[in-house]
């Protein structure tokens, strides 16, 4: 069993053109407070076509996964998800970030704005923490990053006013399977909670 | 590989299998959580102008699309207008994609809108407007080709209906409009069908019987065949305010070899109103009024005057949706049986069967729907009640009322009606589209 899941996840990352692996040591994760935070800094996921989308005045969605396992990412511990939608201001040549939160009943939103393309990436790493509660103390854990680019609804044309358009569906399904979301994947382990640093108290004000 | 629930991964110590960043985790962790248009830090800039880049020409543009495209420039850039007003463009000129990009303007307050179109290799398109399942009456479906040449839209379809009329009638469609008469608000169109109908075993048997026929005019027999030529123009007043004059010349085929004729005059007008896409509040205001008279005069074998109102209003809030639609009908003379308006249909007091309520239709129509919607995932759960009557003159009229339940996700609905009355209740599917 152990080595037939082994193997999925080799399969699976083989053939996944568009998943971007990098270097484990790329994912630095610390102590701040009560939560493990992360940093990414050779982690570029505005870039490609989410950023085209921006430039070209249209926003960009994305979401961020953090998992943390204690079996060489095989088995969950604990989970966060995040998803952020991104702008680009056409004038200042800045960009703003939106955190999209869901309670039970509403969408409560954050928005950081003029921010440079890297400031708008850490942003929305510094937002993507774990409960340091749910971390083991006594045994080694691998940490997960996901960050996959949301693709924009391709259906319009499809399915309107006139209907369904076959000719749409058909341009749609003759494009090259390339064209589908980007994901961007970094792994660190195995961490001790007792190797880690903390992060450097902030100064009040 | 789905063992675990997304709402229990922040639950206590239990092992769990790491998943990927699946469709189905994201749905549950942002159930209905939207991309507004306040999302986009560009909101704050007004739209200077737009543009057409690529082989398109805004002179070719309908008087509705360059009205919406001017309604735009001075307002407040707002991205869902503008994928709504790209989908327009690419819609009307049968283009392959259309994508909006946005620029500087000229001052630091704005911005300029340029929409890059590029077309197809092959200028038309195929589409299915209408498909649906009625457990009663069986399936119904439209598929039509059409392409636009300058100003002049072609459009050929074929049809299976057992919805809309007494009759089930199966046949095509073929159809030409020139949107540039003149004007921009004048286009002047040509429709010929040609049908092939079959007929309900109630209807039959009804139109044998002497009490089927009523007081005024007496219901006419049943046809095989049915052609249609149809001249129209239809004269854009306004943006949301068209009128539409023509003829009709209905040609029928009779069991016997002969045939009989309702040539009629046309008129209609329509007042539509959409709210603004994207808008957290919207109203959308629905009326129109058509006539039909057929006269001998005409060399028409049926002599009547058809009067047909419709009216629907709906009003959107946040997730939820209010709509009240009013149909009203009168036929004064004799009608063939194909402009009989009809009960228990997809839409007008769904849940009953048409046929026990009067299996050739009726001369008289009041009909209300009222409907509520709650959004739900990416579509709208909706419970809805009809109310109508159907008879013909001479007859009284019996009020009947039914309920149902459905579930919209944009043009598709599945729905199931319950026709309100003593005894048996035998409930009714729906499943399709735009119906």
């Amino acid at each position: 069993m152990h080595k037939v899941a082994s193997a999925c996840w080799l399969l699976i990352s083989l053939a996944a053109p568009s998943v971007v692996g990098l270097n484990a040591q790329s994912l630095l994760v610390r102590l701040d407070g009560d939560n493990l935070r992360i940093t990414a800094p050779q982690l570029q996921f505005l870039v490609g076509k989410p950023l085209t989308r921006l430039k070209d005045g249209a926003t960009a969605g994305f979401l961020g996964q953090l998992t943390l396992s204690t079996d060489a990412n095989r088995t969950l511990q604990a989970r966060a998800i995040a998803r952020f939608v991104m702008s680009y201001d056409i004038w200042e040549e800045r960009f703003s970030v939106t955190q999209i939160e869901t309670t039970t009943r509403t969408a409560a939103r954050r928005t950081i704005s003029h921010l440079s393309a890297q400031a708008a990436q850490n942003w929305c790493l510094e937002n993507l923490t774990l409960d340091l509660s749910r971390v083991p103390t006594d045994k080694p854990f691998w940490i997960r990053l996901e960050v996959r680019a949301e693709e924009p609804r391709d259906s319009a044309g499809v399915i309107g006013e006139p209907g369904i358009n076959l000719t749409r569906l058909i341009e749609i399904f003759s494009r090259p399977s390339g064209a589908k979301s980007q994901t961007w994947t970094l792994e660190s382990g195995p961490l001790r909670l007792a190797d880690l640093k903390r992060a450097e108290p902030r100064r009040a004000g | 590989m789905k063992f675990l629930r997304a709402g229990s991964l922040v639950g206590g110590g239990a092992l769990m299998f790491v998943l990927g960043l699946s469709s189905e985790l994201v749905a549950a962790q942002f159930p209905a959580t939207r991309i507004t248009a306040e999302d986009n830090v560009n909101t704050r800039y007004t739209v200077e102008s737009i543009e057409l880049s690529g082989d398109v020409k805004p002179a070719s543009f309908s008087s509705t699309l360059r009205e919406n495209i001017q309604s735009i420039i001075g307002e407040r850039f707002n991205p869902d207008q503008l994928q709504d007003l790209a989908r327009q463009i690419r819609k009307e000129l049968h283009l392959k994609s259309v994508t909006p990009h946005l620029l500087r303007g000229s001052t630091s307050e704005q911005v300029k809108v340029v929409f890059e179109a590029t077309r197809r290799s092959i200028q038309f398109d195929v589409s299915v407007p209408k498909f649906l399942y009625h457990s009663k009456q069986g399936w119904s479906a439209q598929v039509e080709a059409s392409t636009t040449v300058a100003h002049n839209a072609f459009t050929f379809g074929i049809v299976s209906d057992g919805d809309e009329l007494t009759e089930r009638f199966a046949g095509i469609v073929a159809r030409y409009e020139n949107l540039h008469a003149g004007s921009d608000r004048v286009h002047l169109g040509f429709q010929f069908e040609s049908y092939h109908e079959q007929w309900n075993r109630a209807t039959l048997l009804a139109i044998d019987r002497p009490y089927a026929f009523d007081s005024e005019s007496t219901v006419p027999g049943i046809y095989r065949t049915r052609q249609n030529y149809q001249p129209v123009a239809t004269f854009v007043v306004s943006k949301p305010l068209s009128i539409t004059v023509g003829a009709s010349f209905e040609q029928m085929g009779l069991q016997n070899g002969g045939t009989q004729s309702a040539n009629a005059m046309i008129a209609g007008i329509r007042y539509r109103h959409a709210g603004e896409p994207g808008a957290a509040s919207r109203q959308d205001i629905d009326a129109a009024y058509s006539l039909r008279a057929a006269s001998r005069g005409w060399g028409s074998d049926f002599s009547y005057t058809r009067h047909r109102l419709g009216a629907r209003y709906a009003i959107a809030r946040g997730r939820q949706t209010l709509s009240d639609e009013v149909t009203a009908g009168f036929i004064a003379g004799q009608a063939p049986l194909f402009e009989r308006f009809v009960l228990g249909t997809s839409s007008l007091l769904r849940g009953w069967n048409r046929y026990e309520i009067d299996p050739l239709g009726g001369n008289r129509i009041v009909h209300n729907s009222v409907e509520y919607g709650c959004r739900i995932a990416e579509g709208a759960g909706q419970v809805f009640y009809d109310a109508g009557t159907l008879f013909s003159r001479g007859q009284s009229s019996t009020v009947r009322h039914s309920l149902g339940i459905g579930y919209r996700q944009g043009v598709f609905s599945v729905a199931l009606a319950f026709p309100l009355r003593e005894g048996r209740v035998d409930p009714i599917l729906m499943v399709g589209m735009n119906y």
